[in-house]
C-alpha cells in the first residue's frame, strides 16, 4: 500500500500539451478513477505514473519519495493493458508467474504463489492454456492475476473493460471492486465511461484537454460538478442545460423561456448570466406545469426516460418503472428548484447559490 | 441456385490450383524424368519416355566427372547460409529499430532501403564487378555474400519491420513492468514471438542465395563457383549433356526443398503472422 502524489505535471507530444499541470494526491488503499474522453490526457497520466513514459515536467511521488528517474518495476507498480498484453507464447501459468520468474525466486514458491492466485480468479482449471485458447473474460483475469501476484504498492488499470462485452463487464466490474476490498491495494483506473467510474471509485479525476476539471467523492462529481463540462459528463442521461435570467415578481422566479420555476427567499442573485443545468430526476411530469410535446420514450427497465420539447429545447425527465406515453402526446412539465445547478454563462463554473 | 453457385465455385478455385500446379511442378517433373533417362533416349525422334530406359547413370557421371557439382554445391551451402544469417541478424536489428524506435526520416530511410532494389541488376553489374577486383574480392565467398546481402537485406528489412509493427508495444511494457530488463524482454517476449517469422524471412533469404546465378557467373571465376553455375557448365560449346545436367539440377534442389519441407510450419505461420494482428 501507498500513497501516490502527482506534482505539476506537464506532458508535451512536440507542440501538443498532453497533460497540462496536474496535481493530485491518492490516500492509502484508495481507489481513484481518472475519467474523460479519449485524448484527455488520462492514459498518458497513468503511463507516467507506471513509468511508461517521462514526465516533461513535474514530479511523481510514492510513498512520498520521488520516483520520476525510476523504471515501472522500481516504482513497485503493477499495471493492467487495455488489450491485456498476455505473452502470446506462454500458459496462463507461465504468464502469471513471469515477474517471478525473472527474479530468480525458487520454482516451489513461484508454484505455490501461481496456484494462490489462480484459485482466487478462478483461473485454476485453465493454467496450461495459451491466452488465445481462453474467453475474453478470462484472459482478462490471466492480466489481473499478473498483477496480483506481484504484490504490488499500487495497481494501475488502463481501460481494462474495453475489450469486454456488456454483461461481462458489469461482472468484471463487481470482480475488480471486490478485489480491491480484499486487498486494499491503491489503485488508479482508467476509463471513459461515467458508470465505471461512480461505481467503483472513492475519488474520481475528471479530466479535460490535459487539465484537471475536478478531483472528488462519486457524489461531489455527480451532486456538485464544479462546471458545466463535468456536470454533462456525468450521470445518465446527460444533464439539460438552459439559459434563463432571474425576474423578481410575486416571488424570486428564474425564468426559462415563459417557464418561471420559483426559488427560495434565501436565494443569492449573482451578478453574472447564467445558465441552469436540470437533472433527469428533477423533472416531473403530470397535471402540473407547462404544456410540453412528448419528442422522445426510452424505458431502460426499472425507469423510463422521457424527452419533451420544453422552452426552445428539449428536457429530459426520469419516469419510475415502464412508462406508456406515447411521443407527439401533450404532457406538463413541472421542474423541481432544488435539483437546479447554476453554472457562471462565461467561465461555465458552478455556482453555490441556494 | 446456391447449389450450382456452390459447384461452379468449387470448380473454378480447383481448376485454378490444378493449373498453377502444372505450372509450378510441370519443369520440376520433366526435370526429374530426363535426369533418369539416358542422352540417346532424349535425343531421338520422338523422346524415348520407355520406363525400360530409366538408369541412374546420369547422377553417377556427375559425381565422377571433373565439373565440380560437388565444390559448386559447398560454395553454395557456404554462401546461401552467411547470406541468410547475416541477413537475419542485421536485417531484424534494423527492422525493429525501424519498426520501434521514434527515429526522424525512419519513412525515407525505408524508401533509400526500397529504392536500392529498383535497379536491374544488369545496370549495376559492370561497375560492381570494377570495384570488386579492385578490392580483390572477386571469386571470394566474402564478395559474393556482401553482393548478396546487398539485395537479400531489403526484403529481410520490409518483412520483418512489418511483422514488429504487428507486435503489441504493450507486449513489451508488460514485460518492463513486470520487471524485465531491455535485452530480458527481447530474449523471453519478443524473439520467441518471433522465431516464425525470422525463419520464414531465413528460409527465404537462403533461397535466393542459392539460386542466384547472374551475379554469380560474372563475379566468380574458379575457386568460387556456386552450384548454378555448376549447373549450366553441363551446357558446352558442342553439346549439352542435358541428362547431367538436369540430374545436377534435381541435386542442387534437394537442399532447399529439404529446408523448406522442415521449416514448413514456421514459413505458414510466419507469412499468415503479419496478417492477423493480435
Amino acid at each position: 500500500m501507498a500513497t501516490l502524489e502527482l506534482i505539476n505535471i506537464n506532458k508535451k507530444f512536440g507542440d501538443f500539451t498532453a497533460v497540462n499541470d496536474i496535481n493530485l494526491r491518492v490516500e492509502e488503499g484508495e481507489f481513484v478513477t481518472l475519467l474523460g474522453p479519449s485524448g484527455c490526457g488520462k492514459s498518458t497520466l497513468l503511463n507516467m505514473t507506471a513509468g511508461l513514459e517521462d514526465v516533461t515536467s513535474g514530479e511523481i511521488h510514492i510513498n512520498g519519495e520521488k520516483v520520476n528517474h525510476l523504471g515501472p518495476f522500481e516504482r513497485d507498480v503493477a499495471m493492467v493493458f487495455q488489450n491485456y498484453a498476455l505473452y502470446p507464447h506462454m500458459t496462463v501459468e507461465e504468464n502469471i508467474g513471469f515477474s517471478l520468474r525473472l527474479r530468480k525466486r525458487p520454482k516451489n514458491e513461484i508454484q505455490d504463489k501461481v496456484r494462490k492466485v489462480a484459485e482466487m480468479l478462478e483461473l485454476d482449471k485453465f493454467m496450461h492454456r495459451l491466452p488465445r485458447e481462453l474467453s475474453g473474460g478470462q484472459q482478462q483475469r490471466v492480466a489481473i492475476g499478473r498483477a496480483v501476484i506481484r504484490e504490488p504498492s499500487i495497481f494501475l488499470f488502463d481501460e481494462p473493460f474495453s475489450n469486454l462485452d456488456a454483461a461481462l463487464r458489469l461482472k468484471t466490474r463487481g470482480e475488480i471492486k471486490e478485489l480491491h476490498q480484499r486487498l486494499g491495494v491503491t489503485s488508479i483506473f482508467v476509463t471513459h465511461d461515467q458508470e465505471e467510474a461512480l461505481s467503483l471509485s472513492d475519488r474520481i479525476a475528471v479530466l479535460r484537454l490535459g487539465q484537471l476539471e475536478q478531483f472528488g467523492t462519486p457524489e461531489d462529481v455527480y451532486s456538485r460538478p464544479a462546471s458545466k463540462y463535468v456536470a454533462r459528463f456525468i450521470g445518465t442521461p446527460q444533464m439539460d442545460i438552459f439559459a434563463g435570467s432571474f425576474v423578481n415578481a410575486d416571488g424570486l422566479h428564474f425564468q426559462i423561456g415563459e417557464a418561471g420555476i420559483p426559488l427560495p427567499v434565501s436565494f443569492k442573485i449573482p451578478d453574472t448570466a447564467v445558465d441552469v443545468g436540470i437533472r433527469a430526476e428533477f423533472v416531473t411530469l403530470g397535471s402540473k406545469g407547462f404544456d410540453s410535446a412528448i419528442r422522445l420514450v426510452q424505458p431502460v427497465g426499472p425507469f423510463t426516460y422521457v424527452t419533451v420539447d420544453w422552452q426552445g429545447g428539449c428536457v429530459t425527465a426520469r419516469v419510475n418503472g415502464v412508462s406508456h406515453m406515447k411521443p407527439k402526446e401533450t404532457i406538463k412539465v413541472e421542474i423541481d428548484p432544488e435539483g437546479l445547478l447554476f453554472f457562471d454563462r462565461i467561465t461555465e463554473k458552478r455556482m453555490d447559490l441556494q | 441456385m446456391p447449389i450450382i453457385q456452390r459447384f461452379l465455385t468449387r470448380f473454378f478455385i480447383r481448376f485454378g490450383l490444378i493449373t498453377f500446379m502444372l505450372l509450378a511442378l510441370g519443369p520440376v517433373i520433366w526435370a526429374v524424368v530426363t535426369s533418369l533417362l539416358p542422352l540417346s533416349s532424349l535425343t531421338s525422334h520422338p523422346i524415348d519416355l520407355n520406363p525400360a530406359n530409366v538408369t541412374v547413370e546420369n547422377y553417377i557421371l556427375v559425381f565422377a566427372s571433373s565439373r565440380g557439382l560437388v565444390s559448386g554445391l559447398i560454395n553454395s551451402l557456404i554462401i546461401a547460409t552467411f547470406t541468410s544469417a547475416v541477413g537475419l541478424v542485421i536485417g531484424s536489428m534494423a527492422a525493429y529499430a525501424l519498426a520501434r524506435l521514434n527515429m526522424p526520416n525512419s519513412s525515407r530511410i525505408l524508401m533509400m532501403i526500397l529504392a536500392t532494389q529498383m535497379f536491374p541488376g544488369i545496370v549495376i553489374v559492370i561497375p560492381l564487378f570494377l570495384v570488386m577486383s579492385r578490392t580483390g574480392l572477386v571469386d571470394t565467398h566474402f564478395g559474393l555474400i556482401i553482393v548478396y546481402l546487398s539485395f537479400i537485406l531489403p526484403i529481410v528489412i520490409w518483412i520483418l519491420k512489418g511483422f514488429f509493427e504487428s507486435v503489441p508495444m504493450e507486449l513489451e511494457r508488460a514485460a518492463a513492468v513486470d520487471g524485465a530488463s531491455p535485452f530480458q524482454t527481447f530474449r523471453y517476449i519478443v524473439l520467441p514471438i518471433s522465431l516464425p517469422p525470422l525463419f520464414a524471412t531465413g528460409v527465404f533469404a537462403f533461397i535466393e542465395a542459392w539460386n542466384e546465378f547472374f551475379f554469380a557467373i560474372i563475379l566468380t571465376r574458379i575457386h568460387v563457383k556456386t552450384a548454378s553455375i555448376a549447373i549450366a557448365e553441363f551446357s558446352g560449346q558442342y553439346q549439352t549433356l542435358y541428362g547431367q545436367m538436369l540430374a545436377s539440377a534435381v541435386l542442387a534442389s534437394i537442399p532447399v526443398v529439404a529446408l523448406a519441407i522442415i521449416f514448413r510450419r514456421f514459413i505458414l505461420e510466419g507469412f499468415v503472422e503479419g496478417a492477423i494482428k493480435a
